[in-house]
C-alpha cells in the first residue's frame, strides 16, 4: 500500500523534471506494458480476493493519476516550446503595416445628404426626387412667387436657351411635384442639386445641394414644425445644441421662419465662425402658404402643412470644419480621402 | 439700411440697450445688427501730438509722441494727415474698438507702440475715412472720447426681407419696435398749408399712381445744419446742400423718396409724367448718360426728361447755389415698373430701392408736408402752389380673421384679447364680431393681403419662442428603406469604396470648348451664364471627371480612381448617370514586393475587371458596336443589362491626352435605364455539395481574332448541360507566336468539376473535358495545346 503511494510520489517528482523526451520514458516506466504499475496488477493473481480488489483499485487509481500528470506536463511543455518558437519568429509591428491598396471614400456632400435623410427617415419621412431642369410654374409660380416679384432678385436663375425652362433654384419645386401626384397625408423630403447664377467664391457656388421637407395633412401646425426641426437638430448635431426660430420671409410659406442653431464650435459663446453671435443660420422653414396648396388643388381650408429647406453644403462645412465651398467640387484626392 | 438709435427714440420711447434693441427687432423678423455703438469707447481719450519722427525701420511709418495731459505715449502711426499740435483720439492699451478690435501693447517694426491713433472708420463713426480723426484744436486733452463728441448714438444695420419695404425708414423701424414693446409711435408735428393748385402738372401714364407736386419759392440754398448732416452721415448718404439733404432726411425719417428740382432750369413750366420715348437720353445726377426705353417712366418738361421716375434725377435740373425756386415731388410709382427700369439701366438708388418694395399711400402726403416744413425752417422757402394727382382710387385692404384659424395654423392657443392687442399696436383698425375679427390694414402694410398674413403677424409679434416645443419623436414610424441615390447606385458606391475608389461630385456645367476634345455634343445651353464655365449643361460626366483626373495628376497622384453619380443632360433629356474613371497603378509600392513584383495598371482588362466585379449577373459585357468618340476603338466594350445597352467601358482615345504615361480607363452607365426595369431578381439559394472538387488546368490555342467570350459561352453551355463542370477561370494568356503559331493566342483555363451525389473518378472528369474540347474544336477551331 505504502508502496503504491511512494510510487505516485516518485513518479510525480520525475514528471515535474522531465522534458518532452524523458516524459515518454516515464510513461513506459510506470504504465507501459512492463511498467511498475502494470507489474503490480499482474502480480495480483496470487493474492486474496480482498487484496486483489483493494490493491487493484489503488494501482489503477495510481495509474490514472500518473497518466493525467503526464498529459498535463506534456501540454505545458508543448505550450512552452510553441511560445519559445513564436518568440524567435517575432516581427516588427511598429511601422510595417501597410496595405498597398488605398482605401476608398464617399463624397462628404453625398454623405451629408445620406445622414440628413436617415434622420428624417427615422422621423417618418419618405424620400422623393424631382428634375433639375424645371419650368417657371414649378420653380416660381406654383410656389406663390409671381413674375417681377423682388424676391426673384435674390434667386438668380439660369435659364436655358431656346426653351421656357430653367435650372431649379431650390428643391421647393419638389413640393409641387409631390403634391400633384399624391394625396395627403404627405411626409416627404426631397434632396437634390440646385443652381444659382452667381460667381463662385469661398461661400458661394453656382451648383449646390438642398434637402426640402414637406408635411401636409389635416392637423399640421407650426407646433409640429418646431418639434420636427428640433428633433432633427438634436439627432444630427447632438441633444445639447440649442435652436431658435426667427420670423423670416419666403413666398411659399406663411408664417415663415429662419432657424438658428447654437454655434457648435464655441457652444454659443461667440467665435469667428458664428461672427461672435453665438448662433449659426441653419435653415429656412414655415407653414405652407394657402396659395401653394391652391396651386395643386388642395383644399387650403381643410389641409395645412409645413415645409423646410436645408442647405447641405452649409451643414457639411460646419460639420467638417471646411472653410471653402469650392473644395467640394475640385475633387482633389487629398480632400476626398479624408472622408 | 442704417438707422440711428437717437432718431428712433424721437418716434417711440423705449429703454433697451443697443444689443437688446437689435435682438428685439431680429426676433420679430427684422434682422438687425449693431454696427457702431458710438457711446462706448473704453480707454479711448483725447491726446495732443507733441512730436513726430520717422520710424527708423520703416519709411511709411512715423513715431509720434502724444500726451493725454498726465502721461506721454510713444505711438507708431501710418497716417499722413497728422501734424504736431493736433488733438486726436488715442486708443490706449486695453481699448476695445468696434468689431472687437482690441488694442494691445505691440512691437511694430521693432518699436513698441503704446496704443493707436484712430480714424473715424476704426472708431466705427463712418464707413470710410482717410487718415486719423483730427479733433478741434481746442479740445481738452485727456477727456474720454464720448464726452468730447457729445453725441452718444448707436447705429444699427437693418436688413429687411423683400416684403417689408415699409420698414425702410426710422418711422418704419419705430413702428416695429413699438408693436413689439406695445408703445405708441408718434411722428413729428407737421403743418399743412392751403395753397392754390398747380395747373402745369400732367400725369400721362398709369404707372404713376399718385403725384404730389409743389412749388416752393424764395429758398436759399446752403449748407445743412449739423443735425441733418449727422443723420445723413450715419446713414451713409453724402451731404449735398440743404434742399437735397432735406429730401433725403425725410426719406430716412418717413420712408418716402422725394425729389426736388430747380424749376427755373426747366425749358417750360409744364411738368409731365409720361412714358419715355424710345432711345430718349438723360444725364442723371451720377453724371452718366442713360438711354431710356418706352416701358420706363420719366418726369419731363416740354423738351426733355428731368428725372427717371423713382430712380434718379437729371443733372441739368439739379439744385445748386443759384436755385431759388424748387419743385418738390412726392409720388407713388408702380413698383414693378421701377424695378424693371432699375434693372434694365443697371442703376439703383436709395429711392428706387424703396419704390420697388412699395410705398404707403398716406405717407406720401405726410412726407411732402414734412419736407415743406423743413425747407421753410432751414432754407426759408415758401410754398406757392401744390397739386395732388391720383390715378387710382385707393382702397383699403380689409381682411376677416377667424380666431380658430389662428389655432389651426399655429397649433397653440393665443387668446382673443391678446390677438386684438397685437393687431392694434401694428396699426390695424379692427372690429371684433364673435369668432371673427374684421381688420383694416394700414396703408404702409402692402404685404398683408390675406388671413394667413395676419396669423403670421400675430405669432411674429408674440414671439416664435412662445411656440411650445413638443417632441413627437416617439410617435413616428420608420418608412421604407429608400435612399435618394437608389439601390443600384448605392450598391456600386459601397463596392467601389471597398475597391479603393473615391466618390467625386462635379458642377453640372461645361465649357463648349471642353466638350470638343471628347467629341461630345451639348443639348442644353444656358442663356445667361455668369462665366464661360457655365456655358452648357454637361452631356456626360466625363469632362468633369477628366478635369479632376488632370488636377490630381498635376498634384503628383500616382493613381486616380474616381466615380460620380449625377444628372447628365443630353439628347435624351435629363438622365441619371454613373461614371468611373481610373488611372495609374492599381497598387501602391509595397516593401514586400521586393519579393513579388506585381503592380498592375488600370488598363482595359483591370478596369473591366473592376466593372464586372461591381455588376450583378444581370449585366453582360459585349463587343461595342457603337463606341463613343472618346474611346480607343480597339479597347472598348458595351454593357448590356437584360438585353439593353446601358453603358460603355474602355480606354480613352490617346488623342485626348498624348502626354500621359498610362492609359485612362473610363466607364459610364445610364442609371435610368437600369432603374426602369423594376423586376429586380430575387436571389434564390442553391444547395451545394460537400463532395470534393476536381481541378483540371488546360491550355487551348485559338485565333487571335476570336473574342474570348465565344469560348466562354461554349464553356457555359457545357456547364449548363451536364452539371459536373461547375466553374472555370482564365489564369494565363500566352501570345508568343514563335511558339504557338502566327495569328494564334493561347489561353490557360482552370476547370472545376464536382458531382453533388458522388466522388468523381478521373475517367468521368476526362470524359467531360474531352467533350468540352471537342465542342471548342468543332465550333471555334480552338484546340488543346500540347
Amino acid at each position: 500500500m505504502n508502496n503504491i503511494e511512494s510510487i505516485i510520489k516518485e513518479a510525480i517528482l520525475q514528471i515535474k523534471e522531465a522534458d518532452l523526451k524523458a516524459i515518454e520514458s516515464i510513461k513506459v516506466k510506470y504504465s507501459g506494458k512492463s511498467g511498475v504499475l502494470t507489474q503490480i496488477l499482474k502480480s495480483l493473481s496470487n493474492c486474496s480476493v480482498d487484496d486483489k480488489k483493494r490493491i487493484g483499485q489503488e494501482a489503477n487509481k495510481a495509474k490514472n493519476i500518473i497518466e493525467t500528470e503526464i498529459e498535463l506536463r506534456k501540454e505545458a511543455l508543448k505550450k512552452e516550446i510553441l511560445e519559445e518558437k513564436m518568440q524567435k519568429e517575432k516581427l516588427d509591428y511598429s511601422n510595417k503595416f501597410y496595405f498597398p491598396f488605398t482605401k476608398g471614400s464617399f463624397h462628404p456632400i453625398i454623405q451629408t445628404i445620406q445622414d440628413i435623410s436617415s434622420v428624417f427617415k427615422s422621423l417618418g419621412f419618405s424620400i422623393a426626387q424631382g428634375p433639375e431642369i424645371e419650368t417657371n410654374w414649378y420653380n416660381f409660380e406654383a410656389l406663390n412667387i409671381p413674375q417681377n416679384h423682388p424676391a426673384r432678385d435674390v434667386q438668380d436663375t439660369f435659364y436655358l436657351v431656346g426653351m421656357k425652362e430653367l435650372l431649379r433654384t431650390h428643391t421647393s419645386p419638389g413640393q409641387i411635384h409631390v403634391m400633384e401626384t399624391q394625396k395627403p397625408p404627405i411626409r416627404v423630403i426631397v434632396p437634390g442639386k440646385v443652381y444659382r447664377n452667381e460667381a463662385s467664391d469661398a461661400t458661394h457656388s453656382a451648383t449646390f445641394h438642398q434637402v426640402e421637407g414637406l408635411s401636409v395633412d389635416e392637423n399640421i401646425t407650426f407646433v409640429d414644425l418646431k418639434a420636427v426641426l428640433s428633433d432633427f437638430t438634436h439627432e444630427f448635431f447632438g441633444t445639447d445644441v440649442d435652436i431658435r426660430f426667427r420670423p423670416s420671409y419666403f413666398q411659399f410659406t406663411e408664417p415663415s421662419a429662419e432657424v438658428d442653431m447654437q454655434c457648435i464650435f464655441c457652444k454659443g459663446k461667440g467665435c469667428r465662425i458664428c461672427k461672435n453671435s453665438g448662433w449659426i443660420e441653419l435653415l429656412g422653414c414655415g407653414m405652407v402658404h394657402p396659395n401653394v396648396l391652391k396651386a395643386v388643388n388642395y383644399d387650403s381650408e381643410k389641409y395645412t402643412g409645413y415645409a423646410f429647406g436645408i442647405g447641405v453644403e452649409r451643414i457639411a462645412m460646419f460639420k467638417y470644419g471646411i472653410d471653402d465651398i469650392r473644395l467640394f467640387y475640385e475633387n482633389d484626392l487629398r480632400f476626398l480621402k479624408q472622408f | 439700411m442704417k438707422v440711428s438709435y437717437n432718431l428712433l427714440k424721437s418716434f417711440v420711447s423705449f429703454d433697451l440697450e443697443p444689443m437688446e434693441f437689435a435682438w428685439a427687432l431680429t426676433s420679430i423678423g427684422i434682422e438687425t445688427s449693431v454696427i457702431s455703438n458710438t457711446c462706448n469707447w473704453p480707454n479711448v481719450v483725447t491726446a495732443k501730438i507733441l512730436d513726430i519722427n520717422k520710424h527708423p525701420q520703416a519709411d511709411k511709418l512715423s513715431l509720434c509722441k502724444v500726451s493725454d495731459g498726465t502721461k506721454e505715449y510713444t505711438i507708431v502711426c501710418g497716417a499722413k494727415n497728422i501734424s504736431v499740435g493736433q488733438v486726436v483720439p488715442l486708443a490706449k492699451v486695453g481699448a476695445v474698438l468696434p468689431n472687437n478690435f482690441q488694442i494691445k501693447k505691440s512691437k511694430i517694426r521693432g518699436i513698441e507702440s503704446e496704443g493707436m491713433l484712430c480714424s473715424k472708420k476704426e472708431l466705427g463713426i463712418s464707413k470710410e475715412s482717410e487718415g486719423i480723426y483730427i479733433l478741434d484744436d481746442k479740445t481738452k486733452i485727456g477727456s474720454t472720447l464720448e464726452s468730447v463728441l457729445g453725441d452718444s448714438d448707436s447705429i444699427f444695420d437693418i436688413e429687411i426681407t423683400p416684403n417689408r419695404g415699409d420698414v425702410l425708414s426710422h418711422l418704419g423701424v419705430a413702428r416695429e419696435i413699438g408693436a413689439k414693446l406695445k408703445k405708441i409711435v408718434t411722428i413729428p408735428k407737421i403743418k399743412t398749408f392751403n395753397v392754390s393748385g398747380l395747373n402745369c402738372v400732367q400725369v400721362k401714364s398709369n404707372l404713376c399712381l399718385r403725384y404730389i407736386g409743389g412749388v416752393i419759392s424764395d429758398i436759399k440754398v446752403g449748407e445743412s445744419p449739423k443735425w441733418v448732416k449727422d443723420i445723413l452721415e450715419k446713414s451713409g448718404i453724402r451731404s449735398i446742400n440743404n434742399i437735397v439733404d432735406i429730401t433725403n432726411y425725410v426719406m430716412l425719417e418717413l420712408g418716402q423718396p422725394l425729389h426736388a428740382f430747380d424749376l427755373e432750369k426747366l425749358s417750360s413750366k409744364n411738368i409731365v409724367v409720361r412714358a419715355a420715348n424710345e432711345s430718349e437720353k438723360i444725364t442723371a445726377l451720377d453724371g452718366k448718360e442713360y438711354s431710356l426705353s418706352s416701358d420706363m417712366l420719366v418726369i419731363a418738361d416740354d423738351k426733355q426728361p428731368v428725372a427717371i421716375a423713382g430712380v434718379m434725377g437729371g443733372q441739368y435740373s439739379g439744385i445748386d447755389v443759384s436755385t431759388q425756386t424748387v419743385f418738390l415731388e412726392s409720388a407713388i410709382f408702380d413698383s414693378v415698373s421701377i424695378r424693371k427700369t432699375s434693372r434694365k439701366l443697371n442703376l439703383s438708388s436709395d429711392s428706387s430701392y424703396r419704390f420697388e418694395r412699395g410705398l404707403s399711400w398716406d405717407i406720401a402726403e405726410t412726407a411732402f408736408w414734412r419736407a415743406v416744413n423743413l425747407i421753410s425752417d432751414i432754407a426759408g422757402g415758401k410754398i406757392e402752389a401744390r397739386e395732388d394727382l391720383q390715378n387710382v382710387k385707393r382702397e383699403k385692404t380689409s381682411i376677416a380673421l377667424r380666431i380658430n384659424r389662428v389655432f389651426k395654423v399655429l397649433g397653440y392657443k393665443i387668446n382673443e384679447d391678446e390677438i386684438i392687442e397685437i393687431l392694434r399696436y401694428l396699426g390695424i383698425d379692427l372690429e371684433s364680431k364673435g369668432e371673427v375679427i374684421f381688420c383694416t390694414v394700414p396703408s404702409w402694410r402692402n404685404d398683408i393681403k390675406e388671413e394667413v398674413d395676419l396669423v403670421e403677424e400675430i405669432v411674429r409679434i408674440k414671439g416664435y419662442d412662445t411656440i411650445p416645443l413638443q417632441s413627437k419623436q416617439a410617435a413616428y414610424s420608420s418608412t421604407l428603406n429608400e435612399s435618394f441615390i437608389g439601390n443600384t447606385v448605392e450598391n456600386f458606391r459601397v463596392k467601389l469604396n471597398g475597391l479603393g475608389f473615391n466618390e467625386a461630385l462635379n458642377c453640372s456645367f461645361c465649357e463648349i470648348k471642353e466638350l470638343e476634345k471628347f467629341g461630345l455634343q451639348y443639348s442644353y445651353k444656358i442663356m445667361n451664364p455668369v462665366s464661360k464655365e457655365n456655358e452648357v449643361l454637361r452631356p456626360s460626366l466625363l469632362p468633369g471627371l477628366y478635369k479632376n483626373l488632370m488636377l490630381n495628376i498635376s498634384q503628383c497622384a500616382e493613381s486616380v480612381t474616381l466615380f460620380e453619380f449625377g444628372k447628365v443632360f443630353n439628347e435624351l433629356g435629363e438622365k441619371k448617370n454613373f461614371s468611373l474613371i481610373a488611372y495609374g497603378r492599381v497598387w501602391q509600392e509595397w516593401w514586400k514586393w521586393e519579393e513579388q513584383k506585381i503592380s498592375p495598371k488600370y488598363d482595359f482588362y483591370f478596369g473591366g475587371g473592376v466593372i464586372k466585379n461591381i455588376l450583378s449577373e444581370d449585366f453582360v459585357i459585349v463587343q461595342n458596336l457603337t463606341p463613343a468618340k472618346y474611346y480607343h476603338i480597339g479597347k472598348t466594350a458595351s454593357i448590356i443589362y437584360r438585353g439593353q445597352v446601358i453603358g460603355q467601358v474602355g480606354i480613352l482615345s490617346p488623342s485626348i491626352n498624348e502626354d500621359l504615361k498610362d492609359e485612362i480607363f473610363y466607364c459610364q452607365m445610364d442609371i435610368d435605364a437600369i432603374e426602369k426595369d423594376k423586376n429586380s431578381k430575387v436571389i434564390r439559394y442553391k444547395s451545394f455539395s460537400k463532395l470534393p472538387l476536381v481541378r483540371r488546368d488546360i491550355s487551348v490555342i485559338a485565333d487571335k481574332s476570336l473574342p474570348f467570350n465565344e469560348i466562354e459561352s461554349i464553356i457555359k453551355g457545357v456547364m449548363k448541360s451536364n452539371g459536373i463542370l461547375r466553374n472555370y477561370s482564365l489564369f494565363s494568356v500566352y501570345t508568343d507566336e514563335a511558339k504557338i503559331g502566327k495569328g494564334k493566342i493561347s489561353y490557360s483555363l482552370r476547370l472545376l468539376y464536382r458531382d453533388d451525389n458522388k466522388t468523381l473518378t478521373d475517367a468521368e472528369v476526362n470524359k467531360d473535358m474531352i467533350h468540352l474540347l471537342e465542342k471548342l474544336d468543332k465550333n471555334l477551331q480552338v484546340k488543346l495545346r500540347d
